[in-house]
């Protein structure tokens, strides 16, 4: 059948959604590293023949736009040297790889000897060799201190497994639930391979192609219907990077400049400063990922994700930028230079689209415990997600998200369960919880973020810190306010405290230390003074919002006895200050 | 007469199941009334005595058992009308329950919110007082935070206590100190205990579980009692029974203690019912789906056990208790037919509901729905809709369809609406897929059992799509439910945690707390009346490859554990786990450990006994009404068909498609790959052209 059946075209579309979103459980249920399985720091998808992507489940993002091009890029690689029963891992920054740490599977499709699809999956492993346990080593300055790259590399030929090659990687790689995470998502490819098959089975392979692109133009006329209701133009924005982990005092510019042209959208960041001599350094992928899901935010959040979404979007990172460093780069932390990258962009686009820009984000600042568990005699691996997630941006009619996490995940990333995270870490969680007066004041005010403390557990952990956030807040937009900004302070069984950089390695952490994160609120959006004071009354009776904060940002005067708003006193404030909107 | 009682409590309708032994079973509707459901259901036994000839107390002595469904909890939920609720919990993780996590289930969506927290901050109290992992206590229990919260709480005028403290599944004494404390200091108050309630570990969903439980308390308690008393009044004597998510049913009295346990009891009676409609035709498996107004339900039951779930979600709070495996999705017949941006042809989720309903109901609503679509194949019958109570405006369809869809995609209507009704068959076969191919379960190995009053009609295309070869519609289709609960068992679930390496195996202390779970069953089987030879105990064990995070649920024969064979498990769990998961580490010989021990408690519940009818020949002539002209989707275009009643098929009659068969409150469409026969409970056995060999063999005899 070589006719497009419109209602076959809306089965197929469903099919392959569910496809991917059923690898993704598989591969959140088998994982071992609470990096996948409890956070769920993975992206899976498939991507027909050619390496155009048909369908991904992008539990996080800024992973997932890189799966195509690595893709395109062993089918170039092997040529017809790919036979049914390959399995291989990629996951080197400098063909098309996003992030040393975050390894990829793919799995050639076959019906009948003929190549048709790949199904692939990418996790954020818990270590991946490199001079530190875990990956982050802010000494780097060269991939080689970094990482054990995989260009790709089969590591089943035909159906059967090449030990040597399996051993030589593992034996590069510190903890042994990477060899067990790595056959999870083979697992997941798996699972994958056998839906695709039983599609192919039941519709031919003709109607798949045709179904295919004609889906992809479905899709791609959806993009370039939403890239048409923004104005045409030139529009310019750029944040700072603040810090490389190596020259201190040394600051960055991102800069884009976005051009609308109908249906076209191109982000140029070639006034972008040079790339760093320390890993804070972008590959192309994670910076046009960071670029994309941006983007995909201020579009219809239904689009399906397949190569006619990205058709219409043009993104062009010159190599040698901080966003696209040249080979032999470190670049652990690219994927990070997300949220100024977001920054930059919705400072752009904010006076052209106010209606879908939010305010800014809490930047990721992140720390990751290793060691050995006395209780167990066992080395252990943690990333403190639950202390990292601060708040996103408000956006005009609807206040921030609270404890949402960096824009580069948007919600996709989870806390570990408490209970969990004191099984399988030594420590001991103190606090966890929402940081009060942390949220942008706003009109809409933004996400709120969180304070974490936990006990250390055991001797001699070494702490790597990754993130910024902590020398300029998320900004508010239009009248808004800014979030609170990032910290993360250590204090010693003697009592000394002691302040990390935002990236920092420390060993030798004694038992006892006390660990204690601040991760900032979002944005606000619009002046605070137009927010209904009962609103303000409410965050104030759930100690989210002081009393004092209420006054000061949001004119709001609360009886002190009830709680109640004072509306009087309120009156008075807020015409003391001048009601924002309207005079602003 | 010993009458059996299944009554389903749904938003619009109240459904009424009567059995009793050696006669054809009566379905009754009467409206529902949400204010006090108890109404509605007085009313509908009050027209049954009527239908009957009896007084209603004479019913009402002669009824031995009612088994109720309800939805009180799922809605009070679902519009945040739960009692006024207070938490207890450890310092400095008071906030657990809101953030859920850190998720936002929709990344790329800015304008989505999160959801309202059962509890307002200023009500989650900070307890100081901390257990370790191991539940060894880190630090006192600080009693004096807890009478300062119960102060706040009084204050505030707090309906409902729920306490969760973290590591509690390890050491409940904090959690019951500070219970005693709410005992005498707040008589009245409903209180949920998490050690009690769900002992078992991870704090999130505990503490979210032990939340919904007394959230909800209040209003299922004074539910039950509001029914009790008003069943007293007309002197019931016989037994009641409340239906819950697991698919089983419990007494009022463990009701009143587990109320969270019905939350999602609405749809949880459809497979043990499809189970009894495939069992009479040698099936232990099937699959489930039911298709209504504005939802589609889909279950799988597998070797005569309905799938069970432990980590279900209520408008997004979690709750961590066993319940059937139901996916539901928005798909029914006021599902809204609409063009996305890229010209794509969706229906629903939005559904038009009964108001305005679709636009043949008349009712003023203008968007094209799947009833629509139905009427303008000819699928429906202008005149017959729910037996000519509700008269349909073809008109209003043929607009409808022709403005939103057929116009805009540039299709002629018949097309359009066959599109439509291809495209919501779609979606409900990717329903079946959830509840079967993503578990690993091949559907086209099992019967599906089609109901609810739209099922049938897509009971084909479903079947075509997914390439099952046989499906049943019930007799009791469009009450489905309520006859499910007729056939359901008293159920209870028991939970704990016992993490341990197989290897290193208390087993000593494994077969204790097993038998003594056993004995915690026994007694609730005992209070409600379950005599020993009709007890039965079943045992899950969560196990996972040593640093998992994630269980896979093994049943476990009692006799393993007394044997204590730990290799028969570890077997069995790496086969379990490739099927799933599409590999296994038992070349590696990579470690299993334990970390949930499950046990469920079944009291076995007299059924109903239908009436079998007598052959009545192949011939159904007798049933015919006549012929209409209906879109058949093999041919692509329309042609005139026979029209059964479907009143009057008997047992043995064998109707081909392309056929419509009518019952006043549903229609069964057979398309030209299907054929039926009516089985001897009325039931119709749907078997696809050329695969007669799926027939039981009763059946195939039946043919030749």
């Amino acid at each position: 059948m070589n006719e497009v059946d419109p209602i076959l075209l809306s089965v197929f579309a469903r099919a392959f959604k569910s496809l991917t979103d059923e690898m993704s459980i598989s591969l959140q249920k088998t994982t071992r590293s609470p990096i996948l399985c409890e956070a769920k720091d993975f992206v899976t998808g498939i991507y027909d023949a050619r390496g155009d992507m048909l369908e991904q489940t992008e539990n996080l993002p800024i992973l997932s736009f890189s799966l195509g091009p690595v893709c395109k890029y062993i089918i170039d690689y092997f040529g017809d040297d790919i036979h049914p029963g390959d399995i291989l891992f990629h996951n080197d920054v400098f063909s098309m790889g996003n992030q040393n740490n975050d390894v990829a599977v793919y799995k050639p499709i076959f019906r009948e000897d003929t190549l048709v699809a790949w199904s692939a999956c990418k996790g954020h492993q818990a270590d991946i060799g490199g001079a530190v346990a875990g990956g982050y080593n802010p000494n780097a300055t060269e991939v080689w201190q970094e990482a054990l790259r995989i260009p790709p590399v089969k590591v089943y030929d035909r159906g059967k497994l090449r030990k040597d090659v399996w051993d030589l990687i593992f034996a590069n790689i510190r903890f042994d639930i990477v060899q067990q995470d790595m056959r999870a998502q083979i697992g997941s490819c798996i699972v994958g391979e056998r839906r695709m098959l039983h599609l192919l089975e039941k519709y031919g392979r003709e109607c798949f192609e045709t179904h295919k692109r004609a889906l992809f133009a479905s899709t791609r006329r959806m993009m370039e219907a939403e890239i048409g209701t923004i104005p045409n133009g030139e529009y310019r924005g750029e944040a700072t990077v603040y810090y490389d982990g190596k020259n201190r005092g040394k600051q960055y510019k991102i800069r884009v400049k976005i051009a609308v042209e109908d249906k076209h959208i191109t982000f140029d960041y070639s006034d972008t400063d040079a790339q760093s001599d320390a890993f804070v350094n972008g590959t192309y992928t994670s910076s046009a990922s960071a670029a994309v899901l941006t983007f995909l935010q201020m579009v219809n959040p239904d689009i399906p994700h397949n190569q006619g979404m990205v058709e219409p979007i043009e993104i062009i990172i010159p190599q040698g930028t901080i966003l696209n460093a040249a080979y032999p780069a470190a670049t652990t932390y690219g994927n990070h230079l997300c949220p100024p990258n977001a920054d930059a962009i919705a400072r752009a686009l904010a006076p052209a689209i106010p209606d879908r820009v939010t305010a800014g984000w809490n930047h990721l600042l992140c720390s990751l415990t290793t060691g050995r568990d006395p209780r167990k005699d066992d080395k252990y691996v943690d990333i403190c997600f639950m202390g990292l997630k601060g708040g996103s941006g408000a956006l005009r009619g609807v206040d921030g998200y609270d404890h949402i996490g960096m824009i580069d995940a948007s919600g996709g990333l989870l806390d570990q369960d408490y209970e969990m995270f004191e099984q399988q870490t030594p420590h001991v969680l103190i606090r966890h919880e929402y940081l009060c007066d942390s949220a942008g004041p706003g009109r809409w005010r933004g996400g709120l973020g969180v304070e974490t403390i936990f006990g250390i557990g055991a001797d001699n952990t070494q702490l790597v810190i990754f993130g910024d956030g902590d020398v300029e807040p998320a900004f508010g937009l239009h009248g808004g306010g800014s979030g609170s900004l990032n910290a993360i302070k250590l204090r010693y069984p003697d009592g000394k405290e002691h302040t990390p950089l935002s990236l920092d390695l420390i060993t030798g952490v004694h038992k006892g230390t006390v660990y204690h994160q601040l991760a900032g609120g979002g944005g606000g959006y619009g002046n605070p003074k137009d927010r209904p004071a009962e609103l303000v009354a409410d965050d104030v009776r759930n100690g989210v919002v002081s009393a004092q904060a209420a006054r000061e940002a949001y004119g709001v005067a609360l009886n002190e006895r009830t709680r109640e708003v004072d509306h009087d006193a309120t009156s008075r404030l807020r015409e003391e200050n001048g009601r924002g909107s309207k005079s602003a | 007469m010993s009458l059996k009682v299944g009554i389903d409590v749904g938003g619009t309708f109240t459904d009424f199941l009567v059995t009793q032994p050696g006669d054809e079973p009566r379905i009754y509707k009467v409206l529902s009334t949400p204010a006090d459901p108890s109404v509605g259901l007085v009313n509908g036994l009050e027209e049954i005595a009527a239908s009957m000839n009896l007084s209603l107390s004479a019913l009402a002595r002669s009824i031995e058992t009612i088994v109720h469904g309800t939805t009180v909890t799922t809605n009070a939920v679902l519009t945040h009308t739960g009692a006024k609720t207070g938490l207890l919990t450890t310092h400095g993780v008071r906030d657990a329950l809101e953030m859920r996590r850190g998720i936002r289930e929709e990344q790329y969506n800015n304008r989505y919110t999160n959801v309202a927290p059962l509890v307002p901050r200023y009500l989650r109290m900070p307890i100081r007082g901390r257990l370790n992992y191991h539940g060894d206590v880190l630090q006192p229990l600080k009693l004096d935070d807890i009478r300062q919260a119960l102060q706040l709480f009084k204050d505030e005028q707090v309906e409902a206590v729920a306490i969760c403290f973290m590591n509690s599944f390890a050491n409940a004494e904090h959690e019951q100190q500070a219970a005693e404390l709410v005992r005498s200091e707040m008589p009245d108050a409903y209180l949920t205990v998490s050690a009690d309630f769900l002992p078992s570990i991870r704090f999130y969903d505990r503490v979210s579980s032990t939340v919904l439980n007394s959230y909800v308390g209040p209003k299922l308690s004074s539910c039950v009692d509001r029914l009790q008393s008003r069943l007293k009044e007309i002197a019931f004597g016989g037994v009641l029974l409340i239906m819950q998510s697991n698919g089983g049913v419990m007494s009022p009295q463990v009701a009143h203690a587990s109320p969270a346990r019905t939350l999602l009891s609405g749809p949880a009676a459809g497979p043990e019912a499809g189970l009894g409609y495939v069992r009479v035709h040698g099936h232990e498996s099937c699959i489930t789906v039911d298709m209504g107004g504005t939802s589609f339900d889909a279950a799988l039951v597998r070797d005569g056990t309905p799938s069970v779930v432990t980590e279900g979600e209520i408008n997004r709070h979690r709750i961590a208790l066993p319940m059937l495996d139901i996916v539901t999705i928005g798909a029914g017949g006021g599902s809204i037919g609409w063009i996305d941006e890229g010209g794509l042809l969706r229906l629903g989720p939005q559904s038009a509901g009964a108001d305005p309903g679709p636009a043949c109901y008349g009712k003023g609503g203008t968007l094209p729905t799947c009833t629509d679509a139905d009427l303008v194949l000819g699928y429906l019958d202008p005149d017959f809709f729910a037996g000519g109570k509700i008269k349909l405006d073809q008109q209003a369809a043929v607009d409808a369809i022709t403005q939103h869809i057929a116009r805009p995609l540039g299709l002629p209507l018949e097309e359009a609406a066959a599109g439509m009704y291809r495209v919501i068959s779609t979606n409900m076969a990717q329903g079946v897929r959830e509840i079967s191919i993503k578990r690993g379960n091949d559907p086209r190995e099992v019967p599906m059992v089609a109901a609810g009053g739209a099922g049938p009609l897509h009971a084909c295309m479903i079947c075509q799509e997914l390439d099952i070869p046989l499906f049943i519609v019930p007799r009791e289709s469009s009450i489905f439910c309520a006859a499910g609960m007729l056939m359901s068992d008293l159920r209870h679930d028991f939970v704990s945690s016992f993490v341990s390496v197989f290897d290193d195996l208390d087993w000593p202390r494994l077969q204790t707390l097993i038998s003594e779970t056993i004995q915690e069953g026994t007694a609730l089987l005992t209070q409600e009346s379950i005599p020993e030879q009709r007890r039965r105990f079943s045992l899950i064990l969560d196990c996972r490859y040593v640093k998992q995070y994630h269980e896979v649920s093994l049943p476990v024969a009692l006799d393993t554990i007394h044997a204590a064979d730990a290799s028969t498990i570890a077997a069995a769990f790496h086969v379990e786990h490739k099927r799933m998961y599409g590999y296994s580490l038992e070349e590696e010989g990579a470690p299993i450990e334990l970390i949930n021990v499950r046990l469920r408690a079944t009291g076995l519940t007299e059924k109903p006994a239908y009436a079998e009818e007598p052959y009545a020949g192949r011939d159904a002539g007798d049933a015919l009404k006549g012929e209409r002209r209906a879109y058949v989707p093999e041919d692509r275009a329309s042609r005139f068909v026979s029209v059964y009643d479907g009143h009057k098929t008997r047992h043995g009659n064998h109707i081909a498609g392309p056929a419509l068969i009518e019952q006043v409150n549903t229609t069964l469409l057979l398309t030209a790959s299907y054929d039926c026969l009516c089985d001897s409970y009325g039931s119709f056995v749907v078997y696809r052209k050329g695969h007669e060999d799926r027939l039981s063999a009763p059946l195939q005899e039946m043919l030749t």
